[in-house]
């Protein structure tokens, strides 16, 4: 190992245990910081007075007794409607949350019977509310400990309207981050939320509404790992999974380095004209290049084609029995569209490298390999590393090609899904074609632990988010 | 010249470059070229066509896939995926640049939780989450809507917006001080500053926010089931061998705004790419 990647190990490793060091210091500090909060709330409690006990029994009242009438009854109405909502719908949605429904339906007695899903659902909406009820309460009860202080104090409260006019200046960003954090919420939160409880859940199979769905604990976790149907399909995709993601990810990394390197050398005249050809097939949309490719290698094709007229026989490239050359193509098709991203992003740091460095060694009589392997790697390596990290994790979860390639195949052996699909593909198979949400709901948390581990813990190193202020 | 005859083995090292270079280009060029040559092929089949090129060439395929609509309606499948694309692009820039100026020029206490959770959240791959989206979506009536399509693509728009944080973290806050010692509040200095500073990061968000919609084929294929009602993606995605040219023509007709676009921005892609952004 060179000094320079030596360093950077010793750096990561240095990360890591911040990382986790930060963590302890957290929960050394906690009970200091609990104690704080706890002394605060205890000056609230005595110094309390008749208004802010009246918000704390009904939002707004305080306000109102402090002759903030604009205030008071904006509080009033969101109480109204919070009550309101629970009383007709919230209620219903947590005890439903539940018991997923206790009434199945029976079209011959002509009972309309519960609909788990839309229970599971309004259950999720009603703890959502809940919290952002618990939260508006307790800005309500400190807002009217706040006006209380500033009496304390002889001070004048800020107006209705001053307090307003602050949303649109210190306070904008509470404003402006409500809408985005809104879509988040329901678009991107509320189906991981869902999909995490439904891998609790029977829901699956047999098992949709209008039949009622059950509470079921870990039990898809172990189907997976154990039963025969699901675990060794489980295993051997697994595997597979993780050869095609390390595979993919070396070769594209070091064919769009070795590439980058190529267009670098001084030698080559018209860089712009060599570089359009792989931005060329970067632009052009994935899905256009995947069905291309499938037809290029389909019986009709003109590699078949061409096999036929030297005198072969057709060869089902993709076919059902075609293991490994379906694999070695899917390898050859996924750096095809990867390759020219990873060279534009290896072009993009080797501007950075240091001219002097190359200068120097070779001075000292180092060659070209020793110069690439002593200057050249420690440095693309040190920079690009969560870039490396996150290719990894999306060739890990690269639902498009084999769903192009070999898409609907199913092999003996493996459980609805073919020897070259993914996880990702699996689970498609499974929840979308045939309905076993919980499995696939299952599958897919497996797939978030371990790629969210991976990259939460790599963000937290990279230098971009500890620097972070530095550039300002 | 005179140099490399006097260095054969550096001449040799400048001939096997080239030789990769020329490789390479074929190697991209090639199958784009092969596309294009075939959606001028006059029989639309892949059996008619001898290996990679076709028996004959004609304008005809262009002219059928707008005029024979019965079967595969590519003008309306257009038409989809412009209006989808748009309107997505449209929302989904403007919550990203809010979400962007905010993190940027706002220290609040939720601010690094914030940033870490939107990390987490965008480790998750949108189509891991493709059968809670697909269920919800078939509980809220979205399935065969094409706002609910624009509705999942603008709100999950916002996850991407470390670029534009990054770029508002480069323009310098001491204009800002100015104005607000001149009395500008907030959000004045937003609309009156910030946004016309911006500018080239809002066209380049808008036409990035653009690409996604226009070359997904995930979501349409899950959410949009009825045949008038496709997107261009997923009407191609139902041609077979016989209408090999009509697939050829189809793609090369959506696929030239976005090379123009890429070809245009060719400068941001390697700092955008920096970023940690990854094509699928």
């Amino acid at each position: 190992m060179t000094a320079k990647l030596k360093q950077f190990f010793v750096k990561t490793g240095i990360s890591v245990k911040n990382f986790f060091l930060g963590i302890g210091n957290g929960f050394k500090t906690l009970p200091q910081r609990l104690k704080a909060r706890w002394n605060a709330f205890v000056s609230f409690l005595k110094n309390a007075d008749g208004n802010v006990v009246a918000s704390c029994l009904l939002m707004g009242l305080g306000q109102l007794f402090y002759g903030q009438w604009a205030k008071g009854l904006i509080f009033l109405a969101v109480q109204a409607v919070f009550v309101l909502f629970f009383v007709f719908i919230g209620a219903k949605g947590l005890v439903g949350l539940f018991t997923l429904g206790t009434v199945e339906s029976n079209a011959w007695y002509g009972v309309e019977g519960d609909n788990s899903v839309i229970m599971l659902l309004l259950g999720i909406l009603s703890v959502i509310a809940l919290i952002l009820y618990a939260v508006v309460y307790v800005a309500n009860v400190k807002d009217a400990y706040k006006t209380q202080c500033a009496y304390d104090s002889l001070k004048t409260p800020p107006t209705f309207r001053k307090e307003l006019s602050s949303l649109l200046d210190r306070n904008f960003y509470k404003v402006a981050l409500a809408l985005p954090i809104l879509g988040v919420c329901v678009f991107c939160v509320l189906p991981i939320v869902f999909m995490i409880l439904i891998a609790f859940t029977n829901y699956g199979g047999t098992t949709v509404p209008p039949k009622l769905v059950d509470w079921v604990g870990l039990e898809n976790f172990g189907k997976i790992l154990t039963l025969s149907d699901f675990a060794p399909t489980f295993f051997k995709i697994f595997g597979w999974n993780i050869l095609w993601a390390v595979l993919s990810t070396f070769i594209n990394y070091f064919a769009g380095l070795g590439l980058a390197l190529l267009l670098n050398r001084k030698c080559v005249k018209g860089k712009v004209f060599w570089r359009l050809f792989p931005i060329l097939a970067y632009a052009v949309p994935g899905f256009i290049t995947l069905l291309g490719f499938k037809f290029m290698f389909s019986y009709g094709g003109p590699i078949n084609y061409y096999i036929t007229q030297a005198g072969g026989s057709a060869i089902g490239f993709l076919d059902i029995d075609a293991k490994w050359s379906s694999r070695l193509i899917g390898l050859a098709v996924n750096a095809w569209l990867c390759i020219p991203s990873s060279m534009l992003l290896a072009t993009g740091i080797l501007s950075n490298v240091n001219g002097d460095l190359y200068e120097a060694a070779r001075v000292d009589g180092a060659g070209p390999w020793k110069q690439f392997t002593k200057i050249t790697l420690p440095y693309v390596l040190f920079a690009t590393m969560p870039v490396l990290i996150s290719q990894f994790i999306a060739n890990f979860n690269n639902f498009g090609i084999f769903y192009f390639l070999r898409g609907g195949l199913y092999i003996d052996g493996y459980f609805l899904a073919s020897d070259t699909d993914l996880l990702i593909n699996w689970l498609y198979n499974m929840s979308i074609d045939n309905n076993y949400y919980s499995i696939g709901a299952a599958i897919s948390i497996v797939i978030f632990v371990v790629t969210s581990v991976i990259s939460l813990a790599v963000y937290v190193m990279s230098p971009s988010y500890k620097q972070e202020d530095t550039y300002q | 010249m005179k140099k490399l005859v006097k260095h054969p083995r550096r001449l040799f090292g400048v001939a096997i470059t080239y030789l990769i270079l020329l490789l390479v280009a074929f190697v991209f060029l090639f199958p784009i070229l092969w596309l294009v040559l075939a959606s001028f092929s006059k029989s639309g089949s892949l059996y008619s066509f001898r290996g990679f090129f076709p028996t004959e060439y004609s304008f005809d395929t262009f002219v059928k896939l707008f005029t024979d609509t019965e079967m595969y309606n590519y003008p309306r499948w257009f038409a989809n995926t412009l209006f989808i694309a748009v309107m997505s692009s449209l929302i989904g820039t403007f919550l990203t640049i809010l979400t962007a100026y905010c993190m940027s020029r706002f220290r609040f206490k939720s601010r690094k939780a914030l940033m870490k959770t939107t990390l987490l959240l965008g480790m998750f791959p949108s189509f891991m989450t493709m059968t809670a989206v697909y269920l919800l979506c078939t509980q809220f009536g979205l399935v065969n809507q094409h706002w609910g399509l624009i509705l999942i693509y603008s709100a999950g728009a916002p996850m991407g917006y470390l670029t534009q944080k990054g770029f508002f973290d480069t323009v310098s806050v001491s204009v800002d001080e100015a104005a607000r010692i001149d009395g500008a509040n907030n959000f004045q200095i937003f609309v009156k500053i910030t946004l016309p500073l911006a500018k080239p990061m809002i066209v380049y968000t808008l036409l990035s926010s653009f690409v996604w919609p226009w070359s997904d084929f995930i979501l349409p294929k899950l959410l949009l089931k009825k045949k008038e009602l496709w997107t261009v993606a997923v009407g191609l995605m139902s041609l077979d061998d016989t209408e090999f040219s009509r697939y050829a023509a189809g793609s090369v007709f959506i696929a030239i705004p976005i090379v123009i676009f890429y070809f245009a921005l060719s400068r941001f892609l390697i700092s955008g790419l920096s970023a940690g952004a990854v094509k699928q």
